[in-house]
């Protein structure tokens, strides 16, 4: 954008230590793009390297050999993620339809509720649906009913269904708002067709993009999940490749094993980059096939003339149909997020296993037991961890923005596509391969992985807000007298500080949950509460556990609220984790 | 034009629409004739839209009622869905399906309505022909420019053959030329097929243009339901005024035109010509094409005049001023 002849404007008239001067403007301009760079490559690009000469080391037969004797483990991760990626899409588009185009009551209830299912982790949902459907859980408890293939396949397919859910929503009702605007379906009507005909004939197809690239979403978010199959499979002896990675680094010194962990970690990076890349080309393709004006911001025609399934009118009588869509709605939310949570909670406060709920048999001794020095000492590795990545992940964002304003934007782009197509798994074995000498046990190996993962989550929301600022701003404050530099520090940065806070509380909540990676790479002293939590769950501590998952899904929502009232931001992450 | 023989088309009577506590449209009566076209006309906010998307079961009453062909389509109690209302819409945005080509899209009211595929296609392509747009028929409407889209919109309501046509500004987002085109397009329409239309739009010219009657909107209410000569010659306050043309105000005796004694009076730019009784100093020029525009301070106040060819006096000269007709506020 700035050549050297418009940085020079107004600058005092080029004299004697001009030469100088444009080295040191070359190198200002430069430097974040190199500083960047070199961030990325020990972040991201050292360990891939690493990893894939491990692989090359190994030999490619020997390698493939290994990866083959985790056939099961992938076949299962495959049907696994199909049926949950049905469920999730069945899901999130029935809630997304109910609470986008109905007037069922209570519908931001329906959207919170919906937020909050996003925020809580993988591990926590699966086990608030052991504490709640299982055999002695809460449905048990109370009426005798009781689902024990929880523990198992069918278990893990439902609940990474449910995890996935949340995110499946927000793509469809984003899908609906820019491609489906509430015109369309009000010419439909006005040209005679009935509500259901509308969605059948307008609203669906359109959508069906939508559709493939949240099912396509959903999919990669099950095959790379770790915390669903660890809590739901692990117990059954039921392997997927995340699982399968984590007993080959964690349990086994084997050789084998090892290289098994490196061929699967590649296995699993290819094909979720093939996914992603695959629900990119889905959700963008057809961008422009838009009619005219629609071309606009999203969900501007929903802004400018608010249909009937905006706040309705008045305080006029809710209608049959409206109270049936409502009825359904919080059916489903409350058997996949309210039910759960209450399982989670009746588990957490009962005295003892069996004894049927109520205040007689609830206590706080589940909590004070549970919050022992040991966990508080995670609970602290935690916290420090999810500080230190936001606060990394907010340089890294300014800095990312200071390189988009000079050279190398291209660049930028494409490192951060690369860190949200990694699952976590692979980017552990990678970090470990590439720093497990030196820094083996320490948070610091725990802290660079979650740097690499979380940073393209909290540069989204800063990218988002850079696009927003027009770049007649820019002109503004250089024809108003202000260099580059002071450009960037009194217009942009400023309009940018809403996006960087809110970018890094998303990684501060991602860090405090995280658990596919720390569990790879903790060591004596460096476990993390999600470790903890699976490590109780694993020695069978039931109401231990239940209690220490509410205590993390709590501190977490904390940590969430401040985002929960914006609108947008947390949408905006739900995209990809 | 011809006074109504059967019931009006459409007969909204105290009509209120909110928004939750945010009152939208506030109690609005109007009668449309068959055949009659009324336009709906003002500022952006004013409730046209919500007015007509009431009208077409979009949005529930919170009062009134709206009657259509004689019977009660919408109260607070009653909501006949808008599929089965007889009428057709025309939506500023054009609300087009990005999916379909231009003949599905014509077709569809009709396969609605249950005509047969191949009856449905021919009578699509007829229409297509007639808007002059039958060689697009396998365009979808990304492959379409904005006065194409218009006309597939038009088409698709003409496809429904509706008592009641309703437009929502829908020539707001198409160049000067095109829009003339639409207009008069959209007035043949209209009166060839005899039925009634509510034109809403925030263009005086359009609405003076197009309608038999002109409705003017003010913070959801109706403020003046007159022929469009009548809105433009006898506004009903300074707001209204304001909206159906460009208009001055002057204020004291105006014996010269008949008005009787003294008062404030509305003067339109073709209502005063140069040369004549009152003195006059030339404030602004404005060379418009057609016409120019003379901004003359006088004693009485400041008067747009519009006279036909390019500009004969500078900013500053004296001139003299002659009021030949006015309308007192």
């Amino acid at each position: 954008m700035t050549d050297t002849s418009t940085t020079s404007l107004g600058s005092e008239p080029a004299t004697g230590g001009s030469a100088a001067r444009g080295a040191r403007r070359l190198a200002r301009r430069w430097a974040p793009a190199a500083a960047l760079s070199v961030a990325a490559g020990l972040l991201v690009g050292l360990p891939l390297a690493v990893l894939l000469r491990t692989a090359l080391e190994e030999g490619l037969g020997p390698l493939l050999e290994a990866t083959a004797s985790a056939g099961p483990a992938i076949w299962a991760t495959i049907w696994t993620s199909l049926g949950a990626t049905a469920l999730a899409v069945g899901v999130g588009a029935l809630i997304a339809l109910l609470t986008e185009r109905t007037d069922a009551p209570g519908r931001r209830g329906l959207r919170l509720a919906m937020l909050v299912a996003l925020i809580v982790p993988g591990y926590v949902a699966a086990l608030g649906w052991l504490n709640a459907y299982g055999p002695g859980g809460l449905l048990d408890d109370l009426f005798g009913v009781a689902a024990p293939a929880l523990v198992g396949p069918l278990g893990i397919v439902v609940v990474m269904g449910v995890e996935a859910a949340p995110i499946a929503y927000l793509i469809v009702v984003a899908g609906l708002h820019s491609r489906a605007e509430p015109d369309l379906e009000r010419a439909a009507r006005a040209s005679g067709a009935s509500a259901i005909d509308a969605i059948r004939s307008i609203t669906m197809p359109l959508l069906r993009p939508v559709f493939a690239g949240a099912a396509a979403i959903a999919f990669v978010l099950s095959v790379t999940s770790f915390g669903v199959p660890a809590v739901l499979g692990i117990p059954a002896g039921f392997t997927t490749m995340t699982t399968r990675i984590y007993r080959d680094l964690a349990f086994s010194s084997d050789p084998a094993s090892f290289v098994r962990a490196v061929g699967l970690a590649i296995v699993l990076a290819v094909g979720a980059a093939v996914i992603i890349a695959l629900a990119d080309w889905l959700l963008e393709r057809r961008r422009a096939d838009r009619s005219g004006v629609f071309a606009g911001p999203i969900g501007h025609m929903g802004q400018s003339a608010p249909g009937p399934q905006e706040e309705g009118a008045g305080r006029r009588r809710v209608r049959p149909r409206a109270l049936a869509a409502g009825a359904v709605a919080w059916l489903v939310v409350g058997t996949i997020v309210i039910v759960p949570l209450l399982g989670l909670l009746s588990t957490a406060l009962n005295r003892a296993p069996g004894l049927p709920p109520g205040p007689s048999s609830w206590t706080l001794d589940n909590f004070r037991e549970v919050l022992d020095p040991r966990t508080l000492e995670a609970l602290g590795n935690s916290v420090v961890l999810a500080a230190a990545a936001a606060a990394g992940v907010i340089a890294l964002a300014a800095l990312a923005v200071m390189a988009r304003r000079g050279r190398g934007v291209g660049l930028t782009g494409s490192l951060l596509g690369l860190t949200f197509a990694l699952p976590g798994s692979t980017l552990a074995v990678a970090v470990l391969l590439a720093y497990g000498a030196s820094l083996r046990n320490t948070l610091l190996i725990i802290l660079i992985a979650y740097l690499a993962k979380f940073w393209a989550l909290g540069y989204r929301p800063v990218a988002a807000g850079l696009d927003a600022i027009p770049a007649d701003a820019y002109r503004a404050a250089r024809v108003s007298g202000a260099g580059a530099w002071t450009t960037m520090r009194t217009v942009v940065l400023p309009a940018l500080r809403p996006m960087i806070v809110a970018g890094g509380l998303i990684v501060f909540m991602f860090g405090l949950h995280e658990v596919t990676m720390s569990s790879l790479l903790y060591g004596p002293g460096s476990a993390t509460l999600a470790v903890v939590v699976l490590n109780l769950q694993q020695l069978g501590e039931v109401g231990l556990t239940a209690a220490l998952a509410l205590v993390l899904a709590g501190i977490v929502t904390l940590a969430a609220l401040p985002l929960l009232g914006r609108t947008g931001v947390l949408e905006r992450v739900g995209w990809r984790r | 034009m011809t006074p109504p023989r059967r019931g009006p088309a459409v007969e909204a009577r105290a009509v209120m629409v909110s928004y939750g506590e945010t009152p939208a449209v506030r109690g609005v009566d109007l009668v449309v004739a068959p055949g009659e076209t009324v336009a709906l006309l003002g500022p952006s906010g004013s409730g046209k839209t919500t007015l007509l998307y009431a009208i077409a079961g979009f949005l529930p009453l919170s009062g009134g009622e709206i009657v259509i062909e004689g019977s009660v389509v919408s109260s607070p109690t009653v909501s006949l869905p808008p599929e089965r209302r007889p009428l057709a819409m025309v939506f500023q945005h054009y609300g087009l399906w990005p999916h379909m080509a231009a003949a599905e899209t014509v077709a569809y009211p009709m396969h609605r309505a249950g005509v047969d595929k191949k009856e449905a296609a021919r009578l699509a392509s007829d229409l297509l022909e007639q808007m002059r747009i039958g060689h697009l028929a396998g365009r979808r409407p990304a492959e379409l420019s904005g006065g194409e889209q218009q006309r597939v919109g038009l088409a698709r309501a003409l496809a429904r053959r509706p008592a009641v046509y309703l437009l929502d500004e829908p020539t707001a987002h198409l160049d000067t030329v095109l829009k003339a085109d639409l207009q008069s397009e959209l007035a043949h329409r209209m009166r060839a097929d005899g039925a009634a239309a509510i034109h809403a739009t925030h263009d005086v010219e359009e609405a003076l243009a197009v309608a038999d009657r002109v409705a003017l909107m003010r913070d959801g209410e109706v403020v003046q339901v007159d022929r469009p000569d009548d809105v433009y010659a006898r506004p009903v306050d300074e707001w209204a005024a304001h909206l159906t043309g460009p208009a001055s105000f002057i204020e004291g005796e105006v014996a010269a035109v008949g008005a009787d004694g003294a008062g404030r009076y509305l003067v339109r730019p073709d209502w005063a010509r140069l040369d004549g009784p009152l003195p006059a100093r030339v404030s602004d020029v404005r060379f418009r094409g057609t016409h120019t525009d003379y901004r003359l301070e006088t004693d009485l106040g400041s008067v747009l005049v519009r006279e036909p060819g390019p500009a004969r006096l500078d900013e500053g000269a004296g001139t003299s001023l002659a009021i030949e007709r006015v309308w007192r506020m």
